[in-house]
């Protein structure tokens, strides 16, 4: 296991490399994208037990904090997606350095699985497959579901941010999560997606029919935990059937 | 850009399997001033909830105090021990790992440790047992309860109109308690012996551990939440313990407009206000370190001066 940090002096981001535990041949490498605020702290348990599947099944893995996130540098109010977006290009160059040449699967929680399709699209020269891993497919849906739709009931910091569960989300997020739609998540130029869904939403509907158009496009409904929300009753259980379907899928 | 902290990621401990990520000061301090030690709450990796514990690190860095937050073996990070010792002790080990690296690493003039609801429980039972921890910043700790702390807590209740619907319709959460003590009590049965001589160990345990730190001259700085449930009142810690002297070594902060996790940023920073300003007041300088199989036993107990309760 490698802490340490990568990107700019302006835009340190922290990184967390784990190497393979098996020998594969050609190399392999997975970068993960976690989700936002919230989300992204009840989720880093599950996220961490996918890496350690990963790395036993020959992956070289990476994750990474976005900037204004995390241990990364940066507020809480410096995010937006299209610096996210920038980051997990970084953190894809950055496994390429570490590994050499290898196959990259990209794999995104939530709202990191929009960042990881954006980010996919563009680099399918090197990204090899794609996990997402309940997309967040409508941002409007997205808000409501966090409770974000409704400003006046949300306590507003002093910058006049609405504050959920802790996290400032800006203006700036607000329009940028406010424009993800389906068609965000689903490019002609990806290579092989797996979405995987364990929360059925009405944005599916929509989803499912554009991913159908492609052979290299296969959508999974599957009852488990949701680890990006914490109850009482819940703390602490992991996905385990969702974990080892991505680690199944890819391998 | 002009950064006004340094950070860097570690790996400590014997095996070098605990995920940590140090923050210092841009220029080292002339008068070296404690290091603060940030550990987990619950199962939470070591940003905090809402981040807070990057916040703060960033924040102490600048008032030039070195921080140190690291997730426990088996939280956050950090791979589970391969040995076989249960959760509480394997904490407190990774604790001592911890101390001992940024004493034979850094050179660390006395230590700080901080934590929130479980991670200051683990911080005062650490600091009981080793005399370089000079101080404590403790969020929602355990505390006994005590009989105002039942008084007040029936009497917030009885204000509530919605506790009385509650009444009236059998619903009462305090009625249920109320009724399964006198069947416990009725019953007299082992069960019931067990529950109360365990809740009095847990006490005197506690006791012996807030003991242990005064006569260790451990500093502390206790913040309740208005979340703490099983705390109602400014003064239930020092009533909660009445054979342990204080002395001036306790500051105890009520915030009770906020909640367990302070998840407001407004409430967040009059905390880190007050993390701050209590840091500076400490009264004692911070000294070299002593071994850390020093035994407290042998250390006197100071006179009782008296407490500070604010707010």
């Amino acid at each position: 296991m490698n802490p340490f940090y990568f990107g700019s002096t302006a835009r340190r981001l922290f990184g967390l490399y784990e190497p393979a535990s098996t020998v594969e041949t050609p190399l392999r490498g997975a970068v993960l994208c976690y989700p936002w605020g919230h989300e992204y702290l009840c989720a880093h348990r599950a996220m961490r037990q996918l890496t350690t599947r990963l790395t036993s099944a020959g992956f070289h893995t990476l994750r990474f904090d976005y900037f204004g996130s995390g241990d990364s540098g940066g507020d809480m109010t410096d995010t937006d997606l299209t610096g996210w977006e920038c980051d997990a290009a970084l953190a894809v160059d950055e496994i390429q350095e570490i590994v050499g040449h290898a196959k990259i699967t990209l794999i995104g929680l939530r709202l990191g699985a929009v960042i990881a399709a954006r980010l996919a699209a563009q680099r399918n020269d090197i990204i090899d497959k794609l996990v997402l891993w309940d997309p967040v497919i409508s941002g409007k849906e997205y808000l409501q579901q966090i409770g974000a739709a409704d400003r006046d009931s949300m306590p507003i910091d002093a910058d006049g941010n609405m504050e959920l569960y802790g996290f400032p989300l800006t203006e700036i997020m607000i329009r940028d999560i406010s424009s993800i739609q389906p068609e965000c998540l689903i490019s002609d130029s990806m290579r092989r997606v797996l979405t995987l869904v364990t929360e059925r939403l009405p944005s599916h509907e929509r989803f499912a029919q554009l991913g159908s158009r492609s052979e290299l496009h296969s959508i999974e409904f599957m009852s488990d935990v949701r680890p990006w929300i914490e109850d009482t009753t819940n703390t602490g259980h992991l996905p385990i059937g969702a974990l080892q379907r991505i680690v199944d899928w890819l391998t | 850009m002009i950064h006004k902290f340094i950070e860097r990621p570690v790996l400590l401990g014997a095996h070098r399997s605990l995920v940590g990520i140090e923050t210092s000061p841009v220029a080292p301090e002339r008068q070296p001033k404690p290091a603060l030690v940030i550990l987990n709450t619950g199962i939470m990796h070591r940003i905090g909830h809402h981040r807070m514990f990057v916040s703060i690190s960033r924040r102490l860095a600048q008032e030039g105090h070195a921080t140190l937050r690291f997730d426990f073996s088996g939280i956050g990070d950090s791979p589970p021990r391969t040995d076989a010792m249960s959760p509480n002790d394997s904490a407190l080990a990774d604790i001592k790992e911890v101390v001992d690296w940024l004493n034979r690493e850094r050179g660390a003039k006395g230590i700080i440790l901080v934590g929130l609801c479980s991670g200051a429980d683990h911080a005062m039972a650490y600091a009981s047992t080793d005399r370089r921890v000079l101080g404590l910043i403790l969020m929602d700790p355990t505390v006994p309860t005590t009989t105002r702390y039942y008084v007040h807590y029936v009497a917030r209740r009885l204000v509530k109109l919605n506790n009385w619907i509650s009444v009236l319709t059998g619903r009462s959460r305090l009625l249920r308690i109320m009724a399964e003590q006198v069947w416990w009590l009725v019953r007299s049965s082992t069960r019931t012996h067990q529950r109360v001589s365990s809740d009095l160990q847990h006490r005197a345990w506690l006791e012996k551990v807030h003991a242990d730190c005064m006569r260790l001259s451990t500093q502390m700085l206790v913040v309740f939440s208005g979340d703490s449930v099983r705390q109602t009142y400014r003064e239930q810690l020092i009533e909660a313990f009445p054979n342990v002297s204080f002395h001036n070594r306790l500051r105890v902060e009520h915030f009770k407009q906020s909640d367990h996790t302070f998840s407001l940023t407004n409430d967040r920073a009059k905390l880190f206000e007050v993390i701050v300003g209590w840091l500076k007041s400490m009264n004692k300088a911070p000294e070299p370190f002593v071994s850390s199989d020093s035994v407290r036993s042998e250390l006197p107990a100071p006179a009782q001066t008296g407490v500070s309760v604010l707010r």
